[in-house]
């Protein structure tokens, strides 16, 4: 076994020895179901399922950003901002992203997961690991039923329950801090609410998922990203291992 | 806001303006590119000397002193995140100081000598790393 793998496996020992809520019986193994684990990286060229977008809910915009583009300013990709964020985004100054404070902030997985980075997956009956590179960012996504404690963190990365529906992954995401949802000024608050569904392609060589968010108090619709990611064997995500010292350069910038 | 009680509806809608407007204050991230360079105009290439280049995340940067007229002016590039660029053959040794490279990209929309890097030549024709796949 090499060390990394060795790392992995011992991480997933350590999370499931030092659970940190209430954990509920274990339901289906893993080999029952489609099995995500490896390294992905992003592909754009890979069409929106219509299986999985036949699932999305009405009044869901669908944002088409995935990837390395984004949405210029005062563009929300369909969503319908509530007079306080559309309030909060007017004042947004795009400067302050530039700041050795701001510029090594991870953004939640509303905004990391699309980005153009790959993701790396560990699976087992009772959770996944899914490691981004964007940011070094480890999210857990328990498949056991466990709630989270009542005084459990805010994070960018949330608390994530999954469950089977098929062959289809379905996740819940609560407990993020607030970050943005498009880059550009439009902010979700603590309350936001993603639900995911991941699915592999016919052949496995593709992983598919569209991300639904839901957030009221910034959002009167829902919104909704199709992301894809091609799996490649012997690659693992790098350290991203930010340094904020390099916003010192744009704010040099004459 | 965690565990909220039902609360009156002008409270609430108090709390959404609070939530918002502590959004603003907390959430930062990934400077936005659409946002900062201009995507619409033709690209700037510049060629000059360069005097650093750092290769860490979130992004690279390579500064070059630019010959004008009897001096000089300083231009920065910021790249595409070096473990991406890793990917495309790019290392923290693909630059020297003292190398002359040709920049290309899209300059900063308020104007100021800075790009996103679209391409890096050296002065010999040879391209740094590969191009996106």
């Amino acid at each position: 076994m090499s060390a990394r793998a060795f790392a992995a496996v011992a991480l997933l020992g350590l999370i499931a020895s030092s659970a940190p809520v209430c954990a509920a019986p274990a339901t289906d193994a893993v080999a029952t179901h489609p099995d995500f684990s490896g390294f992905w990286n992003l592909d754009m060229k890979v069409p929106r399922d219509p299986g999985l977008m036949a699932l999305v809910p009405p009044n869901t915009a669908f944002m088409d950003d995935t990837g390395p583009a984004e949405f210029p300013a005062g563009n929300y990709g369909g969503l319908i901002l509530t007079p306080a964020a559309q309030a909060a985004a007017k004042k947004w100054n795009p400067r302050t992203q530039l700041t050795p404070e701001n510029a090594c902030r991870p953004p939640t997985i509303v905004y990391a997961l699309q980005g153009p980075f790959p993701i790396e997956i560990f699976q087992s009956d009772k959770f996944i690991v899914m490691k981004l590179e964007y940011y070094d960012l480890v999210r857990l996504i328990f498949l056991d039923g466990r709630k989270p404690e009542a005084d459990y963190p805010h994070s960018p990365t949330g608390f994530s329950s999954g469950h089977w529906e098929g062959s289809t992954l379905v996740v819940t995401t609560d407990h993020l801090e607030a970050g943005t949802i498009t880059n550009n000024g439009l902010d979700h608050t603590e309350n936001m609410k993603v639900t995911e569904r991941f699915r592999l392609s016919e052949d496995g060589k593709v992983l598919m998922a569209t991300q639904e968010y839901e957030d009221p108090a910034v959002i009167k619709n829902r919104g909704v990203r199709f992301i894809a990611w091609r799996r490649q064997s012997g690659q693992h995500v790098y350290p991203y291992e930010c340094d904020p010292g390099f916003a010192g350069n744009y704010q040099d910038a004459k | 806001m965690r565990n909220r009680k039902p609360v009156r509806h002008v409270v609430g809608a108090a709390m959404a303006l609070v939530l918002a407007w502590s959004s603003t204050q907390l959430a930062q991230a990934h400077h936005s590119f659409a946002v900062f360079f201009d995507t619409d105009a033709q690209l700037v290439k510049v060629t000059g000397v360069v005097r650093d280049f750092q290769f860490r995340n979130p992004h690279g940067v390579i500064t070059i002193e630019v010959p004008q007229g009897q001096t000089h002016v300083t231009w920065r590039a910021e790249t595409n995140s070096p473990s991406i660029l890793h990917r495309r053959g790019w290392n923290s040794d693909s630059l020297h100081v003292g190398d002359t490279v040709t920049l290309e990209g899209w300059r900063a929309r308020d104007g100021s000598r800075y790009m996103r890097l679209k391409s890096a030549q050296l002065a010999d024709g040879r391209m740094v790393g590969q191009p996106a796949p």
